[in-house]
């Protein structure tokens, strides 16, 4: 895991006076399943236009595999931008047939493969045109998956599937992180990203604000929640409570915010009981990368 | 490289059913067009009082070696099919957005740019061998018994592909530049048919020499008038002949600076 497959440096991109990347630098180590996480129009896409060659940065770079960018390098890496991107008027296996003969990966048997894995195999020669948004979406991750490359790039992936296809897609991801292949995907969907990612990357308005593993980005913090009869006296309580950083009423509890590795629960329940509250409520929380996504995306 | 390019354009175009019909029609439009002019002159020359006239005047437009000429010059007037299928070719690319995919599944964007050389090359291809074949059937047509001094006028066959590859990659140009086809397709259909006629006929009304120099009119200049509408214009006539090697050189100039302005843009711009 510590060998890099991307190594991305200070990377700025402008469309005219609007700042659309912004010194993005970070690295993706091998075998990862990397996310890139942001609100609309933060640059995720962007980012990775750029990685595929299909946008100039203004400044920076970035290289895959330790060297900068070429199409042999592109032919190692599988990829869905934006959207499924073929020739309507062509079946499944013939706009297969053109992505190989580009990335010059694979056999013919390949693509039954490819195709397979999707649950295409029923359409495969029908025309690109008549497929639904799903079978679209489908057609172009058999695409990226076409010979099993090294690296995986997907933007939005599980855009036009149904739940039962966004499951499937989630078990590929995790089927194929543990052959080794690199996934690097953004989303807007956290819940996704978090039940499948090791690391993330969380962009806002072109501005990396948070890079590392789902653990380190997650866990800069304590969170415990607790609950008594009388919430007031509780959080008057808390107010002198050294170590905690901020506190809030969630709905019947309390949140107790501490820096990572400060919270100790004995602690806190020796202080209630000491001060006469007895706590009904009592734990220790995760923070979701949802909570964190809005806390670092939110002004 | 050249052998891989080709292989994918042809994945790409051989399914393609516009690409069938526009080959179609070339197919239809070049006999058909020059059957036309071949019964206007049929009908010039039988008549009972004047025909031995226009027999004499005119010569057999449509017999070898004339033949080569004549149907070069109507079958050119067409361009516009295979134009619209090139230009559709390249649209396409823009709306399905696989000008992008290409190049993220490992195309260089040279490599997207030569791969339209190609098709471009090819269209122009078949399109010359349609020519050659309607030529050739008029020729031994006209000439049941004497076809001696058939291969006089060959090099109008060269000429014709390297007309006919220019323009096609000025249609090719707008397409690439403009991204939609009906937009493209209407601008090129207007400049062809009424802005370059109008242009030309204002810097010939004005008498300013310039006319053969815009985009068209360069490589039009390939294939002049036949000889049997030159007798009407003999100075005109013998002077387009002698520029026709000038044309050449300005329509390879030409032709290789909007590839050379495809290859500059594409390398350059956001996809």
């Amino acid at each position: 895991m510590n060998e890099q497959i991307l190594n991305i440096s200070g990377i700025h991109k402008n469309y005219g006076k609007i700042k659309a990347l912004n010194n993005v630098s970070f690295d993706i180590p091998r075998g990862s399943v990397f996310g890139i996480l942001g609100p609309n129009g933060s640059g995720k896409t962007t980012l990775l236009g750029i990685l595929l060659d299909v946008l100039k940065s203004d400044e920076g770079s970035f290289l895959w595999f330790g060297q900068p960018s070429t199409p042999s390098t592109r032919q190692r890496i599988g990829a869905l931008l934006e959207t499924p991107n073929f020739y309507h008027y062509l079946s499944a296996v013939d706009n297969l047939k053109i992505t190989q003969a580009i990335n010059q990966r694979g056999t013919e048997a390949d693509i039954h493969e490819a195709l397979e894995i999707v649950k295409l195999t029923a359409r495969k020669h029908s025309k690109f045109s008549t497929y639904s948004l799903g079978m679209k979406q489908r057609l172009a991750i058999a695409a990226a998956l076409l010979a099993k490359p090294e690296v995986i790039v997907f933007d939005e992936p599980t855009n036009g599937l149904d739940p039962v296809g966004i499951l499937e897609i989630r078990e590929l991801m995790l089927e194929l992180a543990k052959r080794g292949t690199t996934i690097i995907m953004a989303s807007h969907l956290l819940d996704e990203v978090e039940k499948v990612c090791t690391h993330v990357a969380i962009l806002k308005f072109g501005v990396l604000v948070a890079a590392g593993t789902v653990d380190e980005v997650l866990s800069n913090e304590d969170i415990v929640e607790i609950g008594a009869q009388n919430l007031k006296q509780l959080a008057g309580l808390f107010a002198q409570y050294p170590k905690v950083k901020s506190m809030q009423e969630k709905g019947n509890y309390l949140q107790l915010n501490f820096n990572l590795g400060t919270a100790n629960l004995e602690q806190i329940n020796r202080y209630c009981f000491e001060n006469q509250v007895v706590l009904h409520h009592l734990l220790l929380k995760k923070k979701s990368l949802e909570t964190k996504f809005f806390e670092l995306t939110n002004d | 490289m050249i052998v891989s390019l080709l292989r994918i354009e042809w994945l790409k175009i051989k399914k393609y059913p516009a690409f069938w019909w526009m080959l179609g029609m070339v197919a239809l439009t070049y006999p058909g067009v020059n059957l036309i002019f071949y019964n206007v002159y049929k009908n010039l020359t039988l008549k009972k009082d004047t025909g031995a006239i226009a027999q004499t005047l005119f010569g057999n437009p449509f017999a070898f070696p004339e033949t080569w000429h004549s149907v070069a010059y109507f079958s050119s007037c067409f361009v516009t099919i295979p134009a619209i299928l090139v230009i559709m070719i390249i649209t396409n690319e823009y709306s399905f957005k696989t000008h992008r995919q290409n190049i993220i599944d490992g195309w260089s964007r040279s490599a997207f740019i030569t791969s339209k050389i190609f098709d471009v090359a090819i269209i122009s291809i078949v399109a010359t061998i349609m020519y050659v074949l309607t030529a050739v059937v008029y020729g031994f047509w006209l000439n049941k018994t004497d076809t001696i001094g058939w291969t006089t006028e060959l090099h109008y066959i060269p000429l014709f592909l390297l007309q006919t590859f220019a323009q096609l990659s000025l249609a090719f140009f707008l397409g690439f530049i403009i991204r939609k086809s009906f937009i493209a397709l209407g601008i090129f259909m207007f400049y062809v048919l009424i802005v370059e006629n109008i242009l030309v006929g204002i810097l010939k009304f004005k008498k300013i020499p310039l006319g053969r120099f815009l985009p068209l009119e360069i490589s039009d200049k390939l294939i002049p008038s036949p000889k049997f509408i030159g007798n009407f214009n003999e100075e005109a006539y013998t002077l387009a002949l002698a520029q026709v090697n000038q044309h050449i050189a300005l329509t390879i100039v030409f032709t290789a600076f909007i590839w050379g302005a495809c290859f500059y843009i594409y390398e350059r711009k956001d996809l």
